[in-house]
């Protein structure tokens, strides 16, 4: 018989061995575990390397009139030689529209602006929207009431007829287009950051600051607003789509980016009576647009899966 | 608490975005009827004895073609003219000058009910005007001519040509106007349907305004007419049956010059006179135009972006500006568009007067700026010789001298069409856009159904010029005399004869007998003057129309008496 000695367990494991994961990296994980995110993110880092080396890609000038410099007529159809296309005409990929230029070029220089677009339109609803939103929830009171009365009376309007009416006022263009979209998107992102401020603002952490005398500025937005990112990083990411969409039609009503400038949306706009005729002028900015809007909204909604506080478990 | 702020912020957004609509309406609504009306002895002629009416300028200085009008008795009126006028009868068929019940231009005090009810003599009377949708005619049973074949038209509008063509190839309409250029092929392929064209009379050109700098130096404009590749434009963007513009007349209407020649495209000696001058480098200009079809400019958008790109080629950076039909028309009258316009006249009439007068005469509008008084000089002379072959001469000169002063860029007779389902009977596409459907049988149906590119404004056409009002009026209204479908040649219509003294100066006119007015009123001289009455003097208490412009009286007769200054 003998006594065992009692032995440390040699092999215990700390309980905090590892690096606790944060969220960010968790989000990532949990991100990249979804199969849709993945595609959206494929389909939307493949547009910025469209965007970026689009003059690399382009074949042709995207705002040059082949009128005279080569034997092509107006509005032809797509011509690939590998397709089969006779080798002695010239190519084009997606053929050629109303004013005899090169739609595959136009296209490729419709990503930079779509994107342009979006980013920076989204980007200055944001600035603005968690600026008056965190405010408001913070501030509460009257201050709360006036701004929040603000953000209703802008979501009482349709979004498009808002921009319109903004676009009308400041004279059609693309940065007053940028701008517009930027206006009508704003209350969208104040009231986020103002009830995930409302919902902080009561977090014991929070209570703690206060209760030390740290001045409400640093509060603010030294505790509260990095914490409340979170939705507005989801509604923005889906908010860049619907941007996006909103240019696009803005353009196809003739008062976004200006003639001869290629955006999609009044690519579309202005070939919309041959849509029978030349379908092509119609199908392939259309498609663009798509696989855009696809890209943000797939992204966006693997955003929210992944960062979901509530899903977590 | 919150909800008062709430209230309180709503109400003044709302008091902001009236405020802000309703201010721009007001220099805009109709001038105060406020001056003198003695000149007018217009008195309703009630049933009982003819009291004839009769109006007269005291002398010719202000400016117009008319002395007097007058009812020599209950079936004549007679013209006095202060200038001979060769042109007087074709100028008379046209519908701005229709023939209203004297008695219901009073009634309805010279606009309101006039402009959404009219009532005329024509072959189809109205019967509902549902607006923003369609206006619905029906036979006049009581019409004095040849009565109209289909017992209902209806008139509807699409701007986009390609759902014109698909209501068409579906069957839900017999006819639609302008076929889109891309489209003429479609039709003609199509057993289903037949394509009826008309020949170019008509023009689209560049406008430019002399008053804003470097319009205003000749030398500049005739270097952009150097710089513009028309006949590039014509051949990638106008159907077949178009023709490059030598000259602002088309060629098959009188006062065309034969053998006139614009400038060669010549974009290197073009930017070098614009660097002699000093406008290059670095000119940045516009092209302003506004989006609609019409006969002389199938497709707006594309070309204006062909002349932009042109212009790039000699440096010249042009934005493009797109403006809504009307605000355009009113800002290019009013001289107002400081770049390039974009711009066209369609025949209302074969004359010279037509094209010319209206655009460069001396009661031009100010869309090319300050006139050009040796231009005025050849078209007075024109204008008051009485034989052709003593008239061509001096429109061969006031051609001549629009190629020398450039106040535009003529570019293109665009040709262009109706297309209708092939059983329509009769089916034709006049030439200066004044088709008849009366005289069509849609297949033995009993109504015909027209889509055109827009609703009309107005149906009281004294106070319209758009074509797409013009044809509604034209249904419904007759003038003294009527152009002969296919021809255009002035034929007799509520007047049965015309007569001129030797001096083309006195004009008689015996009206038909027994026409009836949709109202049951009948046809008598007095109508006859009090609806050129109203349009002429400006000071008439029913001198009122739809915005009180009566653009074609000035343009065709000189100018209005008791006009404003």
């Amino acid at each position: 018989m003998s006594v065992t000695a009692a032995t440390a367990p040699a092999s215990v494991e700390p309980i905090f061995n590892t690096k606790p994961r944060g969220l960010w990296s968790t989000a990532f994980r949990r991100l990249f575990r979804r199969r849709s995110a993945i595609i959206g993110m494929i389909i939307l880092a493949a547009l910025i390397l469209v965007a970026i080396f689009a003059p690399v890609l382009a074949t042709h000038d995207p705002t040059k009139s082949l009128i005279g410099i080569e034997n092509v007529q107006k509005r032809q159809g797509p011509c690939i030689h590998w397709l089969g296309c006779p080798s002695d005409q010239p190519q084009h990929y997606f053929g050629l529209d109303g004013n005899v230029r090169d739609l595959y070029s136009r296209i490729l220089f419709g990503a930079r602006l779509s994107l342009l677009v979006g980013i920076v339109s989204v980007g200055f609803a944001i600035v603005i929207g968690a600026f008056l939103g965190a405010i408001s929830g913070y501030m509460g009171g009257w201050t709360d009431n006036l701004i929040m009365g603000l953000m209703d009376i802008m979501l009482a309007f349709p979004s498009l007829i808002l921009a319109i009416a903004i676009v009308t006022v400041l004279g059609p263009g693309l940065l007053n287009t940028l701008l517009a979209i930027g206006i009508v998107s704003i209350p969208v992102y104040a009231r986020i950051m103002r009830s995930s401020v409302l919902a902080i603002k009561q977090q014991d952490y929070v209570m703690a600051d206060r209760s030390i005398g740290v001045p409400s500025g640093r509060i603010l937005f030294g505790n509260i607003l990095p914490n409340a990112l979170t939705p507005l990083i989801v509604q923005g990411t889906l908010g860049i789509a619907v941007a996006i969409l909103d240019a696009a039609a803005l353009s196809f009503l003739g008062l976004g980016a200006q003639p001869p400038t290629p955006e999609w949306g009044s690519m579309i706009g202005q070939e919309r009576n041959q849509v029978f005729t030349a379908p092509h002028l119609i199908i392939f900015p259309g498609f663009a647009l798509i696989l855009t809007v696809l890209g943000f909204n797939l992204l966006g909604d693997g955003l929210r899966d992944a960062l979901d506080v509530r899903q977590r478990s | 608490m919150r909800k008062s702020i709430f209230l309180l912020s709503m109400l003044l957004i709302l008091g902001l975005v009236v405020g802000g609509c309703a201010a721009p309406a007001g220099p805009g609504a109709a001038p105060d009827q406020s001056a003198a009306t003695e000149a007018a002895p217009a008195e309703a002629a009630p049933a009982g004895p003819f009291e004839p009416m009769s109006m007269a300028a005291e002398n010719c200085d202000y400016g117009g073609l008319f002395k007097s009008i007058e009812a020599v008795d209950q079936m004549t009126v007679k013209f006095t003219l202060c200038q001979p006028d060769p042109a007087f009868p074709a100028k008379v068929a046209f519908s701005s000058f229709a023939i209203n019940d004297a008695d219901y231009l009073q009634a309805t005090g010279g606009g309101g009910e006039l402009i959404e009810k009219p009532n005329g003599t024509g072959p189809y009377k109205l019967v509902d005007w549902l607006r923003g949708d369609q206006i619905i005619f029906e036979r006049n049973e009581e019409y004095w001519g040849e009565p109209a074949i289909p017992q209902t038209l209806v008139f509807r509008w699409s701007a986009e040509s390609a759902q014109r063509l698909v209501e068409l190839q579906a069957g839900t309409v017999d006819g639609i106007d302008n076929p889109g250029p891309d489209d003429f092929a479609v039709i003609e392929a199509d057993p289903n349907l037949q394509l009826a064209k008309r020949s170019g009379t008509n023009i689209f050109y560049i406008g430019m305004n002399n008053t804003y700098p470097p319009f205003d130096n000749e030398r500049v404009r005739q270097a952009f007419a150097m710089a513009i590749d028309r006949q590039r434009i014509v051949d990638n963007f106008y159907p077949a049956g178009s023709s490059v513009a030598t000259q602002f007349m088309p060629p098959s209407i009188f006062g065309y010059t034969d053998g006139l020649t614009w400038y060669d495209y010549n974009p290197d000696e073009a930017k070098k006179i614009l660097e002699e001058e000093g406008v290059l480098p670095g000119f940045k200009t516009t092209i302003t135009y506004r989006d609609v079809v019409r006969g002389y400019l199938p497709n707006p958008g594309v070309v204006a972006q062909d002349i932009q790109a042109q212009l790039a080629d000699i440096g010249v950076e042009a934005e493009i500006v797109v403006m809504e039909s009307g605000a355009f028309l009113d800002a290019a009258d009013r001289g107002e568009i400081a770049g390039f316009h974009m711009l066209g006249w369609g025949a209302d009439y074969p004359d010279a007067t037509n094209f010319l007068d209206f655009h460069f005469g001396k009661g031009a509008s100010a869309q090319f700026g300050n006139g050009f008084p040796d231009i005025w000089d050849a078209l007075n002379e024109g204008a008051t010789k009485a034989k052709p072959e003593d008239r061509q001469p001096w429109y061969d000169k006031a051609n001549e001298l629009i190629k020398q002063h450039v106040p535009m860029i003529p570019v293109a007779h665009g040709g262009n069409g109706a297309a209708f389902k092939a059983d329509v009977e009769g089916a034709y596409a006049s030439d200066i856009g004044a088709e008849q459907f009366a005289l069509m049988n849609p297949g033995g149906r009993d109504t015909f159904v027209w889509l055109q590119n827009g609703e009309p404004a107005g149906l009281y056409c004294a106070d319209e010029s758009d074509g797409e009002a013009l044809r509604a009026c034209e249904q419904v209204m007759q003038s003294l005399l009527a152009y002969e479908p296919g021809t255009g040649d002035v034929v007799a219509s509520l007047a049965t004869e015309w007569t001129a003294n030797d001096e083309l100066t006195e004009w008689v006119f015996k009206l038909r007998e027994g026409v009836k007015f949709h109202n049951g009123a009948t046809l008598d001289a007095n109508d006859v003057v009090l609806s050129y009455v109203v349009q002429w003097d400006a000071s008439h208490p029913l001198h009122v129309g739809r915005d009180g412009s009566f653009t074609y009286f000035p343009g065709l007769f000189g100018g209005f008496l008791n006009a404003p200054e």
